[in-house]
């Protein structure tokens, strides 16, 4: 049996002339959690609802647990929990109301038993309205109702949004211990510290394309060189001016670059004016986000 | 879907309240005022300003048929303008439906559930303000005899409840096509006055009697007739029929519908 559980295949989505998102092949493996990153409109929302059946696709297929999103849409949204980007309940139910509601709409049994356990860990009251609650309690009301009844896949559209530092810990951990038990997360963030320390891969979207996918690890280690040069003459201003490179810090003669599969040009380059020492240093997921975009504008505007 | 239901019914019972007590008072008020203004009613009675607004008061009959019972439905109008288009363009603009949406339920359980939750909630309503304004209409029987029976009014203001299912069907289906919640209530509130004002004007003027057949309101027997002749079941059947034809279009345009999206329906994707 294929472990796949989230695929798409050549996804698009259209709204007249409006682009949605183009072409998204995506595959999501049994038991991983898979960040989801873009900035706002990239089409990450768009995506997801594609695969909870919210919005239709243009062309293009969609499929989670083997099931086609469109036709066997109740079946995979017994197994799949849901939390939006802009969590809105009903303003006039009472937490526990809303969460009772949806146990009961989503037909899990597991559901009703795991909201206790899930308030507790968040520190939820669930017995206040939901217009008393604040922004942050409001999102933990979305959480729950997305973990209760342990689904087996959880889409989560910027999760931690809004919560204070110690919720958005135990968000983290829910996630984690989710990828333990074997389930599966699709997850979306800006908060790149916090996709870095929970993800095994991110697929990066931008413009409606998915314009990378890799796992962390590979993606720290092989994409992105972050390089201090020492050398003996001063370079021009643009000397490192080329496709895949940036330069992010400049001090005399000391040069640090963001540096994208073209080690050997800048080597080559550097060797023009003497090489007195190089360094290299750990990039951080979010350095590495802005480099891919970064290059991805280039190829645009090139194109 | 028996769950989204009893949640439906449960978010409208403040509403069923507050309209059932209101629409109460209103008609226990007109049964009450009628033997004071009778003779002023009776010499208005002639005016065509009257007649193009399908005021027909020279008559205890005419004045009950002409107040509470032409009055329910454009009273309940503005709860069926107002509710039918939040429960869905409403609900997604403010995000609530696409909550709905993730869970396993078919999209025309949803449209369904809706449907029935106003459906019941107005057929209460109308059941409490028959019932009050029936048994007063008993006192004020015992005390000076009229020529309209507990039934009879019961009846009558029942009758309201096919049309205004018509403009329930209409909202949910103008909420499932068109982009925004607005749009739909402009549209929806549009239709609504030209069906009332359009039946009443072609009464009155001859030349624009053709338009009477379109009028929603030409098929609710209200005014003197609604108790002379009593509520035809052909009218009744022929907007049943009508808000099925509506509630058939919502079902078809919800399934159709890009959610979260607001996008007109050429705009939106293949299905």
């Amino acid at each position: 049996m294929s472990d796949i559980i989230i695929k798409t295949s050549s996804l698009t989505v259209h709204y007249g002339k409006k682009r949605g998102i183009s072409n998204i092949n995506l595959s999501v493996h049994k038991g991983e959690i898979f960040g989801f990153l873009g900035p706002n409109g990239a089409g990450k929302t768009t995506t997801m609802r594609v695969l909870l059946d919210i919005i239709r696709p243009t062309s293009g297929e969609a499929s989670i647990f083997g099931l086609d999103c469109k036709k066997q849409g109740i079946e995979i949204r017994r197994k799949v929990g849901y939390l939006p980007g802009e969590f809105s309940p009903y303003s006039g139910m009472t937490g526990q109301e809303f969460l009772t509601l949806f146990a009961s709409l989503k037909e899990n049994k597991g559901n009703l038993s795991s909201i206790q356990e899930l308030c507790e860990r968040l520190d939820l009251d669930p017995s206040r309205k939901m217009k008393q609650y604040s922004h942050g309690n409001k999102q933990k009301v979305g959480i729950i109702s997305a973990f209760m009844g342990k689904p087996e896949l959880l889409i989560l559209d910027e999760p931690t949004i809004g919560l204070d530092p110690i919720a958005q810990r135990t968000v983290l951990e829910l996630v984690r211990e989710t990828r333990n038990e074997g389930r599966t997360v699709l997850f979306s963030s800006h908060i790149m510290p916090e996709v870095q320390s929970v993800c095994d891969r991110v697929g990066i979207i931008k413009d409606g394309h998915l314009i990378k996918t890799e796992s962390i690890k590979s993606l720290i280690e092989q994409q992105i060189k972050r390089i201090h040069l020492t050398l003996t003459r001063t370079p021009p201003l643009d000397a490192f001016d080329i496709e895949g490179v940036r330069e992010t810090r400049r001090d005399g003669n000391t040069v640090s670059l963001d540096v994208l599969n073209k080690l050997d040009d800048v080597l080559a380059i550097a060797l023009r004016y003497g090489i007195e020492d190089i360094e290299t240093a750990q990039v951080t997921l979010e350095e590495i986000f802005v480099t891919l975009y970064n290059h991805a504008n280039k190829e645009k505007i090139n194109a | 879907m028996l769950n989204l239901l009893i949640h439906e019914m449960k978010s409208r019972w403040i509403a069923v309240l507050g309209w059932s007590v209101g629409l109460s008072v209103f008609g226990v008020l007109y049964l009450n005022i009628f033997p004071e203004v009778e003779e002023q009613l009776a010499a208005l009675a002639d005016l065509s300003v009257y007649q193009a607004f399908g005021f027909d008061m020279g008559t205890f009959e005419g004045f009950i048929g002409s107040t509470i019972v032409l009055f329910m439905p454009i009273w309940l109008g503005i709860y069926v303008i107002i509710n039918s288009t939040k429960t869905l363009a409403g609900e997604e603009e403010d995000g609530t439906l696409e909550l709905l949406l993730a869970t396993p339920l078919h999209r025309w359980q949803i449209v369904s559930a809706k449907m029935v939750a106003i459906g019941l909630a107005i057929f209460a309503i109308l059941v409490v303000v028959a019932t009050v304004n029936g048994l007063v209409l008993r006192e004020i029987n015992t005390v000076n005899p009229v020529d309209i029976t507990f039934w009879q009014l019961f009846v009558a203001v029942l009758n309201a409840w096919p049309l205004i299912m018509v403009f329930v069907a209409m909202g949910l289906f103008l909420s499932a096509l068109l982009p925004t919640r607005k749009i739909a209530v402009i549209i929806l509130s549009g239709i609504f006055i030209t069906s009332y004002l359009g039946e009443n004007l072609a009464n009155d003027v001859a030349s624009l009697s053709f338009i009477k057949p379109f009028s929603l309101f030409a098929y609710f027997d209200s005014r003197s007739t609604v108790f002379t002749v009593g509520v035809q079941a052909r009218d009744v059947m022929l907007l049943l029929g009508v808000a099925a034809m509506f509630f058939a279009l919502a079902l078809i345009s919800f399934q159709r519908r890009n959610v979260t999206v607001g996008a007109w329906p050429w705009q939106n994707s293949k299905v």
